[in-house]
């Protein structure tokens, strides 16, 4: 934790947590000893600026739930591979959620009169964490702020005043950008164990995106339906044993032999028309219908257009466990686990595997937790206790554990720093002071 | 409706009255490549020993996952609405006129690394070709102790061991039923406690170890097991009606 300090010009009593995504911002408000926070404190918002270049409107964040069109949505997005890359962008969704006249009232704050709490992704470059503290402090003008990794804030859930960190957490954040897994060890990440791996949610839909313009039509330009269509139909295979059954089941065959697909995994998605329908659904795989595809639809009346969906369905999600399926040369989630506490102490390792959460949007594909689980188990001696849990609400999971740092004033007294402090030490010291390196 | 074009390899080819457009969309060889990728992957051959690829093949599967891990479309320009407040530092000012994208600063990691190392640069400075063209990155499979792990400037190439179910095995202090562990040393735990993150290129976990399931193929065209290889790019496809849609679609396409 942080050093021990002179004693400081008091804060405000209260902070802005905001858990700053690629894919969607989480933030709130919390006061000095708020006691009883939940996840309904909590705002999740699209952390992008979208351009529609059918009815030539630009929606910023939270404007999106207007959106009627989704076809040909462009995405601006601030945060590239879990950092905050474009500041232009981010301070225009700040403001428009958070500082602007137009905010909304649940999130609207004063930064003078606020504390801001910002969390990171581990191993984020250190000039783009100057930049952010020199925005945050130099721009919006903050009265204190702490940045600091999101993952570690998981280990202060302790509902009570007073409570210590967990002792030994073993965090697994799976996520728009990216996976990464995060030993902590009493509320601080043990940085030289933390891994990551490259496949995330984003990848994932670019995948299905992929994968669907090859085979059936072509939907580049169409990144949001294709996220939701992977959200609506993606599952985990339990095992690899599975896996290679369900390849089988459904594969088209060979000419002169063509095989039946089984309906109990090919389904067909109904694409929407963007006029009478927003968004789309799933039913079961009809062949006749899907031979009938666009071209040979009547003008008149009702016209439908489906995307038959087989072993996409789960050799998209497969990524996370075997990200060489196309080509990405590291070990899948189970095996990067296992990395990570191989550069541990024993005692360490024994303690992490017993307390392992999991977080983040990917954990909510069927068949994840599983998975994971399985094989995980494999490669754990038997004997060891492995205790894995996905968390409650694994998008808003570590916003709350930072909410509940935040609320609580002994630990907030030690790190923060204020602007005043800023102004007379600079943006080195402030670097230094958030990785620790002034202890 | 999304823009959705029906692809002429669709079963409406023989539709009356419905016209192809072209997929014109995706063509990520017009995105500017780092000409480094190419003479790094030609550098390091015959890496993976019995799934040979060449430089070529690495190339076209960098490129690929570049392309499916990419945040922002830097052809798209989307500009800000509305009022926003004007920059005010001249830091301020010149943070949010940054146009650059992660890569940029990914890049600049890593150099300022290799700088601080005095050694030349230590692997493709990006990411995504160092996923599919790099060589094993962690040739130890000694366990770092944590007195070795006192602060130091990140390293590039931090001897990270590598995993397996052994090291946990051959463990017994790891069993619940035995004594417990050995409690960690406060100077072990100290040091642990300050090592210093590790860069960005460096986080990303080892490929699978050499001895582990072989890679699995599968078809370029359908997702079925692919069994069959394109001599002209080295995808796999499951038969021949596949190789036909695969030589008519994506054949050479990365390349
Ligand atoms: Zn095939
Ligand atoms: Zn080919």
């Amino acid at each position: 934790m942080a050093p021990k300090k002179k004693a400081k010009a008091s804060v405000p009593s209260q902070t802005l947590v905001i858990d700053n995504g690629a894919y969607t911002l989480k933030a709130g408000l919390v006061s000095n000893e708020a006691v009883d926070l939940s996840y309904d404190d909590c705002s999740v918002i699209p952390n992008c600026i979208a351009r529609s270049s059918r009815d030539k409107r630009t929606y910023v964040a939270s404007e999106l739930a207007e959106c009627k069109d989704f076809g040909e949505l462009a995405f601006r997005r601030p945060v590239e591979k879990g950092f905050i890359v474009n500041w232009e962008a981010q301070k225009a969704i700040w403001e428009h959620e958070i500082m602007g006249a137009d905010a909304g009232t649940e999130l609207w704050c004063e930064p003078k009169n606020t504390n801001l709490l910002l969390t990171e992704k581990p191993n984020c470059p250190k000039e783009l964490q100057k930049n952010c503290d020199e925005i945050v402090f130099e721009q919006f003008e903050f009265a204190a702020y702490y940045r600091c990794v999101g993952g570690a804030m998981n280990a202060y859930h302790s509902a009570f005043l007073g409570a210590l960190p967990q002792e030994c957490l073993l965090l697994i954040d799976t996520s728009y950008s990216d996976t990464t897994i995060l030993p902590v060890y009493k509320g601080q990440l043990l940085h030289s164990a933390v891994r990551r791996l490259t496949v995330g949610g984003k990848l994932l839909t670019n995948y299905l995106k992929e994968l669907s313009s090859l085979r059936h039509y072509n939907m580049l330009e169409e990144t949001y339906l294709l996220n939701e269509i992977k959200e609506a139909v993606s599952f985990v295979a339990p095992t690899t044993q599975q896996f290679s059954k369900d390849l089988e089941r459904t594969w088209k065959g060979r000419l002169g032999d063509k095989r039946e697909l089984d309906s109990s995994i090919v389904l067909d998605y109904v694409l929407p028309d963007y006029e009478q329908s927003v968004h789309g659904y799933v039913r079961p795989h009809d062949p006749a219908k899907s031979r009938m595809r666009r071209g040979l639809q009547p003008l008149q009346g009702p016209r439908e257009d489906l995307l038959p969906l087989g072993n996409e369905r789960f050799a998209v999600p497969e990524l996370l466990f075997n990200p060489a399926d196309i080509g990405i040369r590291e070990v899948g989630l189970p095996g990067a686990v296992i990395e990570a506490l191989s550069g541990l102490p024993e005692s360490l390792r024994v303690a992490m595997l017993a307390n392992v959460v999991v977080v983040g949007g990917n954990t909510l594909i069927p068949g994840f937790m599983d998975r994971l689980e399985g094989e995980l188990r494999t490669l754990v001696p038997s004997q060891y206790l492995l205790n894995i849990v996905r968390a409650d609400d694994p998008i808003k999971h570590t916003w709350l554990g930072a909410a509940r740092f935040a609320s609580r004033p002994d630990l907030m007294k030690e790190a923060l720093v204020t602007k005043a402090e800023y102004d007379e030490r600079g943006s080195t010291w402030l670097g230094k002071k958030f990785a620790g390196g002034d202890r | 409706m999304p823009h959705v074009e029906v692809l002429p390899n669709s079963a409406t080819q023989i539709a009356p009255g419905w016209t192809y457009v072209v997929d014109t969309g995706y063509d990520p060889s017009k995105i500017a490549i780092n000409p480094k990728n190419k003479k790094r992957a030609a550098a390091n051959p015959n890496q993976r020993g019995e799934n040979e690829l060449s430089s070529r093949q690495q190339t076209a599967i960098a490129r690929r996952i570049a392309e499916l891990n990419r945040d922002n479309d830097p052809k798209q320009i989307i500009s800000i609405p509305g009022k926003t407040s004007i920059p005010k530092t001249q830091n301020a000012r010149r943070i949010i006129q940054y146009q650059r994208q992660i890569k940029h600063w990914l890049d600049d990691e890593e150099a300022q690394l290799a700088l601080v190392q005095q050694a030349p640069l230590p692997r493709s400075a990006t990411t995504a070709s160092r996923l599919a063209a790099q060589p094993l990155r962690r040739t130890s499979t000694v366990p770092p102790t944590p007195s070795e792990l006192t602060p130091a400037p990140a390293a590039p190439t931090p001897n990270k061991p590598m995993s397996s179910r052994m090291d946990l095995d051959d463990d017994p202090l790891l069993a619940i039923d035995s004594s417990m562990p050995l409690p960690i040393s406060q100077p072990d735990l100290d040091a642990l406690l300050s090592a210093p993150p590790l860069s960005y290129a460096a986080s990303h976990v080892a490929a699978p170890a050499p001895g582990g399931p072989p890679q699995r193929h599968f078809c370029d065209n359908c997702g079925y097991w692919g069994k069959i290889r394109c001599l002209k790019c080295g995808a796999r496809v499951c038969g021949m009606e596949c190789k036909d849609a695969h030589e008519a679609t994506r054949c050479l396409k990365w390349t």
